[in-house]
């Protein structure tokens, strides 16, 4: 490990695992770099020449083989809409600020700000981050009341304060993925969270009717597996790149990027999973694939999540979703259908 | 991450050979956002202590073996996130329990009012059978003590609960509670399976455990 030409911390701040394979990444980033050059390369032609962000079929293909770090921000706001809402409400990130502040909600947005990331030498080094991440929470749970402060956001800001390293910027994304991109996962009832869960298992079972049989033989519920997956966005599930690269895909094509993702580290993990013989073996083999060299190749695992799943057209998600709400509706009121 | 481990912790470990039995219980971590759950789980799982603890999201899996005379008591933890909107996820992680610790902070009254609320839920809509602990945490922040020894006891005892006040920083009386836990539950040939009642409707899961399919003791 002393050998390797890459520190034990990644370039946003999070230390690497300590069983972290410095060789298999070496292998992977000595191609990854050259990857990463080309992408820059046409990304800064691109804005370079102040050509549109706009969505198109180019952006749309750049944006899967992935957004250089420097323009996250900037892509990110234009092709999910949020730079047009920054524009037409310019102050709001300001006046939120200034208050009145609900201080119950300020308090728990407190207890969380040493808690967010403590191993990430941003966070646990300075003052800066843990004030300008409180900002950003605070002002968004006074702006959209309805969802508040919800455990989990403060993982989601505090990543894209890490890469856009601007509050306002931060606040605006937030905004978009919470109240654009993503359904109501973060209310209260977090009923958005409850159908999408039950969503990737019908998922499943259509998919890998073998392993969605193997999971419920073993009595493990989904929602134990998934919840930090699409409450956390794979935030501090799936390491750093990868996760980025998958924000790259979500803030242009939407929430069914999340049911790619989850259903492509199922299926490359497919046999290991049917291995399990019990409970506990599986709940820790369903740990163990957000871990592995797969995850770490962020390329190669991105451009297998628009193979390896199949066909997800938005309309059988919508049609699940609905089914799904209307089977949650029966079990409340068991005599309504009858 | 997942650790098993076998602790020494308890009476000595038996000898490879001894027809000892081995039993598996579920247990699950409830009560209000950081007073202390975690932490409580990585003083008894790795014996250690963070001071900036992560918040935890949905809920989180480990196991440990603690040893009792004759037994090997194997504990699935699952260790849930507190915020009050994550309540609704609640019953998947206790349903099929045998154990739970509800756990408040001793410096914090809203934090023990909200230990109680889930003692009702448990009592209401857990198996009938489990057993409950309550535990007082950050008992080494005396200095800023709002929530009384004996309060806390007195509720306990109307409400048949064990209860001890505890600190993962200090690791007072972290494996104690697991160990009374051990004690108290029943490791007799119907002493559930976790992994087996641990599934099943929630519907039906309230007119009590199902024998086991396979037995938990050897
Ligand atoms: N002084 C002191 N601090 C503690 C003790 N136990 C936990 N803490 C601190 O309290 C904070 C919250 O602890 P956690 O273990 O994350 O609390 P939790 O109940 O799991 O919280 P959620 O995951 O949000 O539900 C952390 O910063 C811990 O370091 C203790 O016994 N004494
Ligand atoms: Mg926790």
């Amino acid at each position: 490990m002393a050998t390797s030409c890459f520190s034990n911390v990644d370039e946003y701040g999070f230390e690497r695992p300590h069983n972290f394979n410095y060789e298999t990444y070496e292998e992977f980033m000595s191609e990854y770099l050259k990857v990463l050059a080309k992408r820059a390369r046409k990304w800064a032609e691109i804005i370079g020449e102040g050509r549109s962000l706009e969505r198109s079929i180019t952006i749309k293909r750049y944006v899967r083989k992935g957004i250089p770090g420097e323009h996250r921000g900037l892509v990110w706001l234009s092709v999910s809409g949020g730079e047009e809402l920054r524009h037409n409400f310019h102050n709001l990130y300001q006046q939120l600020l200034i208050g009145p502040h609900d201080s119950h909600v300020s308090d728990i947005i407190k207890t969380d700000l040493p808690r967010t990331f403590p191993d990430n030498i941003f966070f646990n080094n300075t003052d800066r981050h843990q004030r300008q991440l409180f900002n950003i929470l605070l002002a968004f749970a006074h702006h959209n009341r309805q969802v508040g402060y919800c455990q989990g956001l403060n993982y989601i800001a505090g990543l894209l304060l890490l890469v856009t390293k601007s509050e306002e910027t931060a606040f605006w994304l937030l905004k978009v993925l919470i109240e654009r991109i993503l359904p109501e996962y973060y209310t209260p009832t977090m009923k958005g969270l409850i159908t999408d869960i039950d969503v990737l298992a019908e998922l499943v079972k259509i998919k890998m009717p073998d392993v969605y049989q193997h999971v419920t033989n073993m009595g493990l519920p989904w929602a134990v597996i998934t919840t930090k997956w699409f409450i956390c966005l794979f935030a501090e599930v799936l390491p750093t790149e990868t996760t980025l690269r998958i924000w790259d895909c979500l803030f242009y094509e939407g929430n069914k990027i999340v049911f790619r993702v989850a259903l492509t580290l199922i299926k490359r993990n497919k046999e290991n999973l049917l291995a399990c013989q019990d409970f506990t073996e599986l709940a820790e083999c369903f740990k163990d694939i957000t871990k592995d060299s797969i995850v770490l190749q962020c390329h190669d695992f991105m451009q297998s999540i628009f193979k390896l799943p199949g066909s997800l057209p938005s309309s059988t998600i919508l049609k699940l979703r609905t089914k799904v709400e209307q089977s949650h509706k029966d079990q409340l009121n068991p005599r309504a259908g009858r | 991450m997942i650790d098993v481990t076998m602790a020494n912790r308890g009476t000595a470990q038996r000898p490879n050979g001894t027809q000892g039995k081995i039993c598996q219980f579920k247990l699950v971590l409830l009560g209000e956002s950081a007073v202390g759950k975690s932490s409580l789980v990585l003083r008894f799982v790795k014996g250690q202590f963070h001071e900036y603890q992560e918040s935890t999201i949905g809920a989180a899996f480990l196991t440990q073996t603690v040893c009792l005379d004759e037994t090997t008591v194997k504990f699935e933890i699952w260790d849930t996130a507190g915020q009050e909107r994550y309540h609704s996820l609640a019953p998947m992680y206790y349903r099929g329990a045998q154990a739970a610790i509800v756990v408040y902070d001793i410096t914090n009254q809203d934090t023990f009012m909200r230990a109680t609320t889930w003692v009702k839920e448990l009592q209401r809509q857990a198996s009938p059978s489990i057993v409950i602990a309550l535990a007082g945490n950050k008992a080494d922040l005396g200095n800023k003590r709002v929530v009384e020894f004996e309060e806390a006891q007195a509720y306990a005892e109307e409400n048949g609960l064990l209860f001890m006040e505890t600190s993962a920083k200090t690791a007072m009386n972290v494996n104690d509670i697991f160990l009374a836990i051990a004690k108290k539950l029943p490791k007799n040939e119907q002493a559930g399976n976790a992994s087996t009642s641990g599934q099943g409707r929630r519907l039906v899961e309230s007119e009590g455990q199902k024998p086991a399919t396979g037995n938990c003791c050897k």
